[in-house]
């Protein structure tokens, strides 16, 4: 009798997170899919055309960092805040799970085991991934990433075997969390809802999984395998027609309107080995 | 009945040579709420074709300890000794299962000559090996897990289900509320609510379903409110059910380990309905923004 008086009368709490987990829960299972994975696999595709040579890597930043000013704004908006929600809203789901897989072995427990294992992996990979290459890093000595030397920075910063090593780990840790979570998102979202349907889903997220993977690892062993010397030149070449290109356009134009940042950059890239290395004996 | 077993079966002679002479159990005790627990171990002789449930009889008519201590005999909830009550539900060997359909020679294949039993860990201990399972019973409250068609009116023939829909929805209605599927989740943590000095039963019972009501439901009630909303009459709520399902501690705590599914014992296909109440919230949630 008192029961149902309760039930009714005193609904759960009503918090923000209360009221809208529902919502909030969802909104981060879809932000794993889009905008943050869909963006991994741009991102490791793009990295991996560097085993095409350090041309074919160059002409693909220069098509992102064409965006020029557009280019940060269009990162915090889909990649850095969605992914700062995945990631916070994550430890939540995180911290209210009790991981039992030491009494049910069984695979999907051991799946949703690495899920979370990879999860903290790959944050920590990724926060220090953007802090070593990202120009936003280079007040904590990092930002080694220099988009007019795409291939032969990305080269020098990756050189080092420890460094190689923690990339691979998280390269791993990262499409593991994303591959397991495709065939996680389809169940949540009521996708695939059959035992059978789900068994195929499982075949899709291990073909996207090694797919990504040998992406992932093709392009961290491509970034390692690039000549310096030669990828700058071919580079350098690049980043002189650019100019005489856009000094045909508009001479004066082009250099006020690219960004402060990139300003920086292309004085940075004008010292070359030097600006380099110097950065490397730091 | 024993003897005419083996009479029939001759095989299982040089297998009994292998069989121990005594069974060793291990039992993790407790003498009331939120006590301390306490290992305390048995022995008893063995029998052919022992459950956990004549295990703990056993136990119970010798009601000492190995070491032939008089100790007060082990609680334990039990009623229909056929997997259908639910209630008998306790960790055996730490995996989330029935005592009565647990036959102690399987058990010996994982462990030879012992048995280890806990209560529940998800649920408040009462006593021994028997837990509150009230818990299970506030998620089925919360998504109306029944037909509301309580009265004495003549409603007429009730809508008609195909073979195909019956056959879908039967093995979901043979859910017997175990509670091994919230056992076994990592997603369902355990509340326990301590009655407080003074506290009558009755305030006590609705502090402890407040308190349940902002948890997750558990794959069961999520499997009741998919079976109850296929239903033609009881789809007739099916909005109230959508609105536990979507509300807080609803089917978005679901994290896909899908153990639920692994330790059913009556292999009710819990994820199949898990990933059908995902799709229905899917469909509602959107329909319901679109629609205010």
């Amino acid at each position: 009798m008192m029961r149902s008086t309760v039930s009714t009368t005193s609904l759960p709490d009503d918090s923000f997170l209360g009221r809208h987990q529902f919502l909030l829960y969802r909104l981060f299972s879809l932000a794993g899919l889009i905008p943050v994975g869909a963006f991994l696999v741009v991102h490791l595709l793009t990295n991996s055309s560097v085993l095409a040579g350090a041309a074919s890597f160059q002409a693909r930043v220069d098509l992102i960092h064409s965006l020029g000013p557009l280019l940060p704004a269009i990162e915090w908006l889909f990649i850095f805040l969605p992914m700062l929600f995945h990631a916070v809203m994550g430890f939540v789901i995180i911290a209210t799970g009790v991981p039992n897989v030491g009494s049910y072995s069984y695979m999907g427990n051991v799946r949703y085991t690495l899920q979370r294992a990879s999860a903290m992996i790959a944050f920590v990979f990724i926060f220090w991934h953007i802090t070593q290459l990202h120009w936003m890093g280079a007040p904590l000595g990092g930002g080694q990433f220099d988009p007019h030397h795409a291939a032969s920075s990305a080269a020098v910063a990756l050189k080092p075997v420890a460094i190689t090593l923690l990339y691979a780990t998280g390269i791993i840790a990262t499409v593991y969390h994303f591959s397991n979570g495709l065939w996680s998102i389809g169940i949540t979202w009521g996708l695939w809802t059959s035992p059978a349907a789900m068994q195929r889903a499982n075949w899709l997220s291990i073909i996207v999984g090694v797919g990504l993977g040998a992406a992932g690892l093709g392009a961290l062993g491509g970034m390692r395998s690039i000549d310096v010397e030669k990828a700058k030149e071919v580079e350098t070449r690049m980043y002189k027609a650019r100019q005489l290109l856009e000094g045909g356009i508009s001479a004066e134009s082009a250099q006020q309107s690219t960004h402060a940042v990139s300003v920086s950059r292309v004085s940075s890239g004008a010292t070359d080995e030097q600006g380099i290395s110097s950065k490397n004996k730091e | 009945m024993i003897s005419a077993s083996t009479s029939t079966i001759p095989e299982v002679e040089p297998e009994e040579k292998r069989v121990p002479q005594e069974i060793r159990v291990r039992v993790l005790r407790q003498d009331a709420p939120s006590e301390e627990s306490y290992w305390q171990q048995f022995a008893i002789p063995y029998e052919p074709n022992m459950n956990v449930i004549s295990v703990l009889q056993r136990i119970a008519a010798i009601a000492k300890s190995q070491d032939g201590r008089r100790v007060p005999p082990v609680a334990w909830d039990c009623a229909c000794l056929e997997e259908v009550c639910g209630s008998c539900a306790m960790l055996i060997n730490g995996r989330a299962r029935m005592a009565c359909s647990s036959l102690v020679d399987n058990l010996f294949e994982e462990t030879p000559g012992e048995i280890e039993l806990r209560p529940l860990t998800k649920f408040p201990v009462v006593r021994d090996l028997s837990v509150d399972r009230g818990r299970i019973f506030n998620s089925l409250e919360r998504v109306k897990a029944w037909v509301p068609v309580d009265d004495s009116y003549d409603h007429g023939p009730g809508p008609r289900i195909s073979p195909e829909e019956q056959e879908d929805a039967y093995p979901l209605t043979t859910c017997i509320s175990c509670g091994c599927c919230m056992e076994a989740c990592p997603q369902f943590n355990k509340i326990e609510v301590v009655q407080r000095e003074g506290e009558t039963a009755d305030d006590f019972d609705a502090r402890k379903q407040t308190a349940y009501d902002e948890q997750f439901l558990g794959p069961h009630a999520i499997s009741q409110a998919v079976l109850f909303n296929s239903h033609p009459t009881g789809s007739m709520n099916s909005d109230e059910r959508m609105q536990a399902l979507t509300g807080r501690g609803g089917i978005q705590m679901c994290g896909n380990a899908q153990n639920c599914v692994a330790v059913c014992p009556k292999r009710i296909p819990l994820t199949r309905s898990i990933a059908r109440a995902g799709r229905a919230a899917t469909v509602w949630a959107i329909k319901k923004f679109f629609d205010r």
